[in-house]
Order: C-alpha cells, then structure tokens, then sequence
C-alpha cells in the first residue's frame, strides 16, 4: 500500500462536530515533532514550526478534519432511526449504503424499498431525508433507545482500498488535505526555516467554513495556503467544457471560487513553483463551492491565501476515488512551498 | 467631474485584478490626502487628518462584474463563467475584453432549432461560449488562457445631465470619493477613504478594511437601483435626479439609525436633496463594516443608477454633485 496513513485518517469517524477521533489520531503523529501544538476551543488543532528570524514571518497551512455524514434525529417506533446530512450529501448517494451509528460504530444500512416492490417511474424518484431510515438490527424502540440516541453521528462505513494508480475511499475530503500537511511536517524534520510554520486542522468545514475562522484569529499569519479535495466531474456523460478537474492532471489551482477571487500573487507563485519543479498542474475550472480561504480574507485584516486540491471522482458520496499520482504531486508541491516560502508577502 | 468619471469607468479591472484601477485612483487621489497604504487583500486606504479624534471612514469598491475564462476547446472558442452577478443575457451582444487585451463576442450552443430556442430561453452559462477571434487552442490559450479575467467593453456616454458607462457600480463611487478628497479643505474627524476589493463576489475587502482603523462610522457608498423606468419595481419609490439616497435597509444589513439621522440632518440643514432608500434586493459593504470587529455604526449612501450590472449603466450627474456635497459636510462637521 502506498499510502498507509491515508488509510487510517479516511477510516476514521469524524464527520462535522465530531472531529474528535481525528484530532486525536494527528495529535500522536505530530507529538515531538513540534515546537507547540495546541487544542482550542472549537476543537481546531494547531502546531507550530518555529522559524530562525526573531521577527519571522508566519505561513499557516490548513485543512479541514472533519466529513460530511448523517445525524440521528428520530428513535422510531420500529427500532430504525431517521437521519438528516450534516454537510452537502445528495440523497441518492444514500439508499442501500452501510453506516457507522454514534461513538460506538454500531454497523447499519440506510433502508430502501426492494426493487421488486417498487413501480418504474418511482425507481427514479430522488429520495427525500424523511423516507430514508437507518437500520441496526434493533426491533422496537425501547431496545434501540439503549444503543442510540438522537443527536449521534452517523457515519459513512467504506475501508480505504488501492486499485492501480488510483485510492478508494470515503472522506478523501479533506483527510487528504490533513495527510498533506502531516507529510510537509515529516519533509521539515530538523530543517530550519527562516520563517514560522503554522499547521492547522480544522473543524467544521463542511457546514460553513466553521473552524479555520478562529483558528487564524489565534496565529494571525502572513500567508496561508489551503490544502483540499475537490470536484473532478470528468465523467463521461458531462461535456469535457463542464468538468471541473480531471483526474490524472495534477494538483487542481484555483484562481477563484464561491465567495472569492484568490490572492493573485499567492496563485501565481504556486503556478511559478509547480512548473519550475516539473509538477504537472490544472485549473478548477468551476467556481461553484468554496473552501476556507473565503473565511480566511473576511478574518481579522484579512488574510491572502492559495488554494491546491487533489481533484476527486464522486466526492460527498460513501466512496470517492483519487489518483493517487496527483496526490503524490499535491504532497510534491506543498513540501515546495512551504520550504521555499515564497507565498509569504516580501 | 465628468474627465474624472469618464477615466476610471473606463478602466477595466474585475473583483480580484483591482490593480489598474487602484493604480488610476492613486494617481488621481495622492496629492489631496495625507497618507494611503494597500493592506494585504488589495484594499487602498487614503486618509486625510482632522482635530477632533474620531474617525470617520467612506468606502467606494474598486471592483466590477466580469467573467473569467474557465476552458478553451480545440477550435479556440472560450468557455467563461461569472465573477459577480452577470446575467448569461446581458452577455449577449457585448464585447469582452480580457486583461490580456484579447476581445471577444458571445455566443450560443443549439445543434437544432428547437435545442437553440431552449438554450435561449433557459440561458446559462454552459450554453455560451466567447469567440476572441482565436483560429485554433493554441491561438486562443496565447491570448486568454484558463484564468484570465474579463469585463464588459464600454465607453463613457455623457448625455449632460445623464451619465452612461460600464461600471458605474461602483467607480461612479470611486469618483465621489477623489472629488471630496479634492475639495475638503477642514475635516472635523479623521477620514478615511477606502477603496475596497471583491465587493461583487461578496463583500470580501470591506469586511476587513476597517478591522485595524476602528472608526466612529463607516459610510459604504454604492450604487442603487434606478426604479422609475416603464414597469419597474413599484414597491420601491426612489428616482433618478432627487438626490442620492440614503439608505434604511437592503438584504444585507439595516443602517445604523444614529447613520440615517446624522446623514438626515446634514442634507436637511445644508439644503441637499435626498431619498430614502429601501431596497427589497441586493446588499452592500455596510453589511461588511458592520460586522468588524466589535461592530462599526454603518449606513450606505447611493447613487440611483439604471440598468445595474450591465455595460451601460446610468446616473444623474446631479444626484454624483449632490452625493459629494453630502459626504464633504459630513466630514467638515464631524460624526458627533
């Protein structure tokens, strides 16, 4: 396996609110490594890389911990439970797909109606949240009202596989990002930098740019750059013009998204470096969704920051597929940047 | 004032590439003010001193609607998509010019009749496409490749009392502000001219800009809709020509009532037409001010404009005059 880490930080639980499994597992990665790190009060988790200048300059880089999933709101009379999503899931994702109910991963299945016993022009029906139940085996309400309660996190249950030169799994977004930032700090080892490195995993990203917010508030950086996954779309049935990356090009730049135009001399040092170093490289094409660099310009006197994302077949689903050599030249190019140091205002 | 309005209209510079016109605003403002500085998303700060200690803050957004090229096919034909609010059917039948000078004209998909006639009917970004004149990809990727920046082509069009031009929303605001810088001779309070970044995809510089400057009040000055053409939005009653306006509420934030009353007892005492302005879309960088820090009083003064967010947008010359000498009695007689 290429990427055993990878593995263990997708299989984790940690949809937005609970990211708790996934602090903890960073935390003893990074434990030593670093010249602080701290929990704060949102449940960021934060590390610093102290640089030699005595008035050094601070790059923050970030990613978010936490998935998007599903929450327990209904015991019902049944035993089964209803749900709502937490984050951007589309109901059709749902139907048939195996969970991870509260903090003890009680194994479920998202209901459905047989195939046998439904009529043609309902197969094309998009289901809505209140016909979707999770089922765990539990025959009344009173038996499953010990195991769970309303409140508990449901979580997408997919292990992490390799097949080829592509990676199978949930929560790519943004465990890919956190994995970013955990090998950057491994590049780093006992090399000292000018500058500080500030190493961020956010919570609550998918419910609306939630953590990173605060988390820059407490290191008010120069610069930061924002390691995420995002939309590939290079299905067949979509025009080649509508994609929004492809898989197999590279690290996906972003020039802009919902909410704002990114820095422009931080988005051009990021293209400069990936085609001096040889790294292959492609523009997100669609603006459509945002990431935390739209909180981190409204924070404190404002923020620049850069955006670089692995691009992600069927991303906010139970399984979504990366290749893993545009990851390996995301990881390239951040190990890059960060040493280099040139996103940082002069 | 016209040279003025004409001159930074004309710049073309969307959310995101300000460079341009903030470079032409700091060549027109620079001997008028005491200092300025570019913060770290782009927003230019000038300021001009006074004697009282407080602050007083005006903000003009540098920024203005655009697209941005996305995609560029084997034959050269660009795919765009918007920066700001552009409608797919404004687009139509304007000239775009790009940052890299190239110019292009709009089309649309439609393999039959009937798909043609749906595309124009549910137009949308997808079904457009830009030609910039390119014979072939590699032509058009030497000209305007994925990620560079475009606006409408326009030029300025002065019907004496009336102004037309691309980007009145919000250079006609930038212009305001220069011409006060120019003319304000004794400010009461300190104040401060920000001409802020990314306005149109979201308030972005506005909710920073003020973050270190901490004023008394903050002003964001923008443009309105212009609702006294044939059928236009009867629920609001405001117009073209009877004086800026004052604003009481958008869909972003309520102006500060202590803003409304200051901005009231000004126009009233100084003999200055005003409006009062509700507008039931649509919001501005108030809404930004507000929210810093631990909250600024904040309120918007608009200028009526007609056909807001396409390339000819237009204004009463009288209503900019007026605008000015609301904002330069303000500042000579202080917040407080």
């Amino acid at each position: 396996m290429k990427f055993e880490l990878l593995k263990e930080l997708t299989e984790l639980p940690g949809i937005s609110g609970f990211e708790e499994p996934v602090a903890d597992f960073i935390e003893k990665q990074i434990k030593g490594k670093v010249d602080k790190y701290w929990r704060d009060n949102v449940g960021n988790l934060i590390a610093l890389k102290k640089g030699k200048a005595s008035s050094a300059k601070k790059l923050m880089l970030l990613a978010h911990m936490d998935e998007v999933g599903l929450m327990v709101t209904k015991i019902n009379k049944d035993g089964s439970v209803g749900i709502t999503r937490v984050g951007g899931v589309d109901p059709r994702v749902l139907i048939g797909k195996k969970v991870s109910v509260g903090k003890d991963l009680l194994k479920g299945v998202i209901g459905f109606k047989a195939v046998h016993l439904q009529k043609d022009e309902s197969l094309l029906k998009t289901p809505a949240y209140s016909d979707l139940s999770v089922y765990m085996g539990f025959n009344s309400k009173e038996e499953a009202s010990k195991k769970v309660k309303v409140g508990d996190p449901v979580y997408f249950n997919t292990l992490y596989e390799e097949v080829g030169q592509y990676a199978l799994g949930k929560a790519f977004d943004d465990r890919s990002g956190c994995f970013v930032l955990l090998e950057v700090l491994k590049a780093l080892g006992d090399m000292s930098l000018e500058h500080d490195v500030y190493f961020s995993w956010v919570v609550q990203e998918e419910v609306g740019l939630r953590g990173s917010g605060v988390a820059a508030s407490q290191i008010q950086p120069d610069a930061a750059i924002v390691f995420e996954n995002t939309t590939a779309g290079d299905n067949p049935e979509i025009p080649e013009n509508r994609w929004a990356t492809k898989l197999g090009q590279g690290p996906a730049l972003t020039f802009a998204h919902g909410g704002l135009v990114l820095n422009k001399r931080i988005f051009e040092t990021i293209k400069a470096t990936a085609e001096s170093n040889a790294i292959s490289y492609q523009y997100k094409a669609r603006l459509a969704g945002g990431t935390d660099a739209a909180r981190l310009a409204r924070t404190l006197s404002g923020i620049p920051s850069g955006v670089i994302s692995t691009p992600s077949r069927y991303i906010h689903s139970p399984v979504s597929m990366i290749d893993t050599r545009d990851f390996s030249a995301v990881i390239e190019l951040a190990k890059i940047l960060v040493i280099e140091g040139k996103v940082l205002p002069e | 004032m016209k040279e003025l309005i004409k001159k930074l209209t004309e710049v073309s510079s969307p959310s995101g590439r300000e460079d341009k016109i903030r470079e032409s605003i700091i060549t027109e403002i620079k001997n008028h003010v005491d200092g300025y500085r570019v913060d770290a998303l782009g927003n230019l700060i000038a300021w001009k001193k006074g004697v009282s200690g407080k602050k007083l803050l005006f903000d003009a957004h540098m920024d203005e609607i655009g697209v941005v090229v996305t995609h560029v096919d084997d034959n050269g034909f660009l795919r765009v998509e918007m920066i700001g609010g552009v409608s797919p059917y404004v687009l139509l039948g304007t000239r775009i010019k790009f940052e890299t000078g190239a110019v292009g004209v709009v089309g649309v998909e439609g393999e039959t009749g009937k798909e043609y006639a749906e595309n124009m009917k549910n137009l949308a970004f997808d079904v457009i496409y830009v030609d910039i004149g390119a014979t072939n990809k590699e032509d058009a990727m030497k000209k305007a490749p994925i990620g560079t920046f475009g606006t409408y082509e326009a030029t300025f069009l002065d019907h004496g009392k009336r102004l037309v031009s691309k980007a009145m929303d919000d250079r006609i605001a930038c212009a305001i502000l220069v011409q006060v810088a120019k003319e304000l001779k004794e400010p009461k309070d300190d104040v401060y001219f920000v001409f802020s970044v990314q306005e149109e995809v979201g308030l972005v510089g506005a909710s920073v800009a003020a973050y270190d400057i901490k004023p008394d009040m903050a002003i964001a000055l923008d443009v309105t809709a212009g609702p006294d053409t044939p059928k236009a939005f009867k629920r609001m009653g405001f117009k073209l020509g009877a004086g800026p306006t004052i604003k009481i509420k958008d869909k972003a934030s309520i102006s500060s009532s202590q803003v409304v009353k200051k901005l009231t007892e000004i126009a009233t005492t100084n003999g200055i037409p005003y409006q009062y302005e509700i507008l039931i879309f649509g919001g501005t960088n108030a809404r930004g001010y507000q929210l810093t820090g631990a909250g600024i009083a904040s309120g918007t003064v608009s200028v009526p404009t007609r056909y807001v967010h396409t390339p000819h947008e237009m204004v009463d010359y009288d209503d900019v005059l007026n605008t000015v000498a609301l904002l330069k009695k303000l500042a000579e007689e202080g917040v407080a």
